[in-house]
C-alpha cells in the first residue's frame, strides 16, 4: 500500500518537522555561542594572569640582581639571600608554566626566559657570591638576555590577549551568520514542504473543477482521475459516484422519455387508419343529403365534423411525437414571403368572414427571400390565425404582418381580442393548455398548435414569442433567417395588400 | 369511364375509397397488396386501368415495390403514390422513383380526386359538385 497521509497529518508533520529544525538551530547556535563567551572569558583571564605572572618574574629577576650584589657594609653578596630570590623566580615559572595552557610559543618564550635565568645566575651571580667578578661585558650580556626575554614573554601574553579577543569576534561572527544560515534553511525546507503540499493538491483539485465544468456543462460520461490526499481523494471517489448515479438516471430518463414518444408516435400511427375510414365515409353520407332524413343528415355531419377534429388533433401528436424524436424534417428553400403570407391569408379568410372579422395583410415591400419550408411555414401561420380567429370575438380585427428586422423578417399575427394575462403567456406555449376565458369555452380545438407552431419555428432556426394586455388583444410574433443565396431584392408589385372587412 | 386500381392493405380503407370513387363515378378494382395489385393488372382480357393507387407502405409487397415492378417492365400507367409520411421531401422521393404524382395521407378528399383527375388526363377536374 502507498504511503498517503491525510491533509491533516501531513500539515501536523510538516509543522512538527518544522518546530524541530527551529528548535535544533536556535539550541546549537545558542550553545555554539555561549561556548564561545566561556572559552574567551577563559584565555582573557588566562592571559591577564599570564601578563601578571611575567611582571612578576621580572620583578623576581630584579630581586635576584639586588641579591647578588653585597648589602652595604658587607663584602659578599648573601648565598641564602640569593637562593631565596632564585626560589621566588623559579616559583613564578612554574606558576607561569601553569597558565600557558600548552601554548608551544608561550612555553618556549618561558623556558627561555628561564634558561636564560639559570646562564645569568652561573655566570653572573654565582661568582659574585664566591667573590669574583664576571669577566667584563659578561653581567651586561647575560642580564639583557633575561630582560629581554622577559619582556617577550609579556608581549606574548598581551598578544594572547588580543588573539583571543579576535577570535571571539570571529566565532561570535561565525557563530551568528551559520545561526541565520540554519534558520533560514529550516524555513526554506519548510517552505518546500508546504508548497510540495499545496501542489500534491492542485492538480487533483484542479481535475475536480474541471470534470465538475465537465459535468455542468452536460457531458455526463465525466469521471475524474483520483488521488492526492485523502481527503481530496475521497472527495474525487464522491464526485465520481455522484457523476455515475447522475449518468444513470439520465441514461433512465432518457429510456423512458423514448418509450413515451414511440408509444405517441405508434399510437397516433395506428389511430389514424380507423379515423380517416370513419372521416371519409362520414363525408360521403354528407354528401348524400338528399337519400337521408333531416335526423341521419345532422348525424353524419356531426360524425364528419368530429372525426375531421380527431384527425386534425392525431395529426398534430404526430407532428409533435415526431419532433421530440427528432424526426420531424423540414426542407428549408429560399421562399418568397409575400406570396407565401398572402396565400395562407385566401386560405384562412372564410373563417374570419363566418365570424364577421376583418383580416388585414401586410407585407413591406421588397422583402428579401426567408430561408423556410414554405408548408411548414404556412402551417405555422394557420396555426396562429386560427387561434387569433377562435380566440377574438365577432367582429374583431385581426393583422398578418411580415416586416424585415435585421437579418430577419418579422411575422407578426396580432388580434384585438381578450388577450391574455401574464400568467396565461407563461403558459400558451404548452402542450394541451387552452386559455380559459369565459368566451372561449365553447372553442375547439387541440391545444397543441401553438407548440407545433414553436417547434416549427425553432427548427427553423427562428424563435417565437408572444405578448398581451389584457383585454386589449394578443400579438404573436416569430422571425426566421433571410435565405443567404436568395434574391435580396424581389420587387413584388402586389407585395403590399390590405384586405378590406369581410363584413 | 375512368378506370381506377386501389391498392391499401387495410379493408375498411380500401371500402371507404372503393364507395367514395364509385359515386364520384370511376370503376374501381381493388387490391389488398402489391401482389394482387399485379395480379390483377396481368389477369387476362382486363383492361389496364387510367390511374393506379397506390398505399406506399403495405404488407408482402409495398407500393413502392409495385411501382418499380411497373416502371422496369415499361408499363407507362399513371401512378398516384399515397404515402404514409409527412415529410416534406417524401413526395419528392416518390416522384424520383417513377411515380406521376404522390399524396400524403391524411388527405382531403378533394385533393385526391383533383389528382386521379389530372393524371386520367380529364382536363376539366369535376371537383365542385361534393360535400359542403
Amino acid at each position: 500500500m502507498r504511503f498517503n497521509p491525510s491533509l491533516t497529518s501531513r500539515l501536523r508533520i510538516g509543522f512538527l518537522v518544522l518546530f524541530a529544525l527551529l528548535l535544533l538551530v536556535s539550541l546549537l547556535g545558542v550553545g555554539r555561542l555561549f561556548q564561545v563567551r566561556v572559552n574567551y572569558e577563559d584565555d582573557i583571564t588566562r592571559s591577564f594572569q599570564l601578563e601578571l605572572e611575567s611582571e612578576r618574574l621580572q620583578s623576581a629577576f630584579i630581586l635576584e640582581q639586588a641579591a647578588a650584589r653585597p648589602a652595604t657594609g658587607q663584602s659578599l653578596p648573601n648565598q641564602a639571600e640569593l637562593n631565596r630570590a632564585a626560589a621566588n623566580f623559579a616559583e613564578a615559572v612554574a606558576r607561569a608554566r601553569d597558565l600557558t595552557g600548552g601554548d608551544d610559543e608561550l612555553s618556549a618564550d618561558l623556558s627561555q626566559l628561564a634558561a636564560n635565568e639559570a646562564a645569568w645566575r652561573q655566570k653572573v651571580a654565582q661568582p659574585l657570591v664566591n667573590g669574583k667578578l664576571p669577566p667584563p661585558g659578561v653581567e651586561g650580556t647575560r642580564t639583557k638576555a633575561v630582560t629581554t626575554s622577559g619582556e617577550k614573554l609579556a608581549n606574548a601574553s598581551s598578544d594572547l590577549r588580543d588573539a583571543s579577543r579576535d577570535h571571539a569576534r570571529t566565532e561570535t561572527r561565525n557563530t551568528t551568520l551559520l545561526v541565520a544560515a540554519g534558520l533560514a534553511g529550516a524555513l526554506l525546507a519548510a517552505l518546500i514542504l508546504f508548497s510540495g503540499l499545496i501542489n500534491s493538491m492542485r492538480a487533483p483539485l484542479g481535475r475536480l473543477v474541471e470534470g465538475a465544468r465537465r459535468l455542468a456543462g452536460g457531458d455526463l460520461r465525466t469521471r475524474v482521475e483520483v488521488g492526492g490526499p485523502v481527503e481530496i481523494a475521497t472527495l474525487g471517489r464522491a464526485f465520481n459516484e455522484m457523476a455515475n448515479s447522475l449518468e444513470r438516471d439520465a441514461r433512465e430518463r432518457d429510456r423512458v422519455e423514448r418509450m413515451k414518444d414511440d408509444f405517441v408516435l405508434t399510437v397516433s400511427h395506428e389511430l389514424r387508419t380507423p379515423v380517416t375510414v370513419v372521416k371519409g365515409f362520414a363525408e360521403m353520407l354528407t354528401a348524400q343529403r338528399q337519400s337521408l332524413n333531416p335526423r341521419q343528415y345532422e348525424a353524419a355531419e356531426v360524425i364528419a365534423e368530429s372525426s375531421a377534429q380527431l384527425q386534425k388533433m392525431i395529426n398534430d401528436l404526430l407532428d409533435l411525437a415526431r419532433s421530440d424524436a427528432g424526426k420531424l424534417r423540414i426542407e428549408p428553400t429560399p421562399t418568397d414571403v409575400a406570396s407565401l403570407v398572402q396565400r395562407v391569408g385566401r386560405q384562412m379568410r372564410p373563417h374570419f368572414e363566418e365570424r364577421q372579422q376583418s383580416l388585414a395583410v401586410t407585407v413591406e415591400k421588397d422583402l428579401p427571400d426567408v430561408e423556410a419550408d414554405p408548408d411548414r411555414i404556412a402551417q405555422v401561420l394557420a396555426n396562429l390565425l386560427t387561434n387569433a380567429n377562435k380566440y377574438s370575438n365577432e367582429g374583431a380585427e385581426v393583422r398578418l404582418a411580415a416586416t424585415r428586422v435585421g437579418d430577419e423578417v418579422e411575422f407578426a399575427v396580432a388580434d384585438n381580442g381578450p388577450g391574455l394575462g401574464e400568467e396565461e403567456l407563461n403558459h400558451v406555449f404548452d402542450r394541451f393548455w387552452r386559455a380559459q376565458s369565459g368566451e372561449t369555452q365553447e372553442v375547439g380545438g387541440t391545444g397543441l398548435g401553438l407548440a407545433i407552431a414553436k417547434s416549427l419555428v425553432e427548427l427553423h432556426g427562428g424563435a417565437i414569442s408572444a405578448n398581451s394586455t389584457q383585454g386589449e388583444g394578443a400579438t404573436f410574433r416569430f422571425v426566421l433567417p433571410i435565405a443567404t443565396d436568395g434574391q435580396e431584392t424581389r420587387t413584388d408589385s402586389a407585395s403590399r395588400t390590405t384586405a378590406g372587412a369581410a363584413t | 369511364m375512368t378506370r381506377l386500381l386501389v391498392a391499401d392493405d387495410s379493408e375498411t380503407v380500401l371500402l371507404m375509397l372503393q364507395r367514395r370513387l364509385e359515386i364520384e363515378g370511376y370503376e374501381v378494382v381493388t387490391a389488398r397488396d402489391g401482389f394482387e395489385a399485379l395480379e390483377r393488372l396481368g389477369e387476362a382480357g382486363a383492361q389496364d386501368p387510367d390511374v393506379i393507387l397506390l398505399d406506399a407502405m403495405m404488407p408482402n409487397m409495398s407500393g413502392i415495390e409495385v411501382l418499380e415492378q411497373l416502371r422496369d417492365s415499361g408499363s407507362k400507367i399513371p401512378v398516384l403514390m399515397i404515402s404514409a409520411h409527412l415529410d416534406a421531401a417524401e413526395p419528392d422521393r416518390m416522384r424520383s422513383l417513377g411515380a406521376s404524382d404522390a399524396i400524403p395521407k391524411p388527405f382531403e378528399w378533394e385533393d385526391l380526386i383533383g389528382k386521379i383527375e389530372e393524371l386520367a388526363g380529364n382536363p376539366a377536374p369535376a371537383a365542385d359538385g361534393d360535400a359542403a
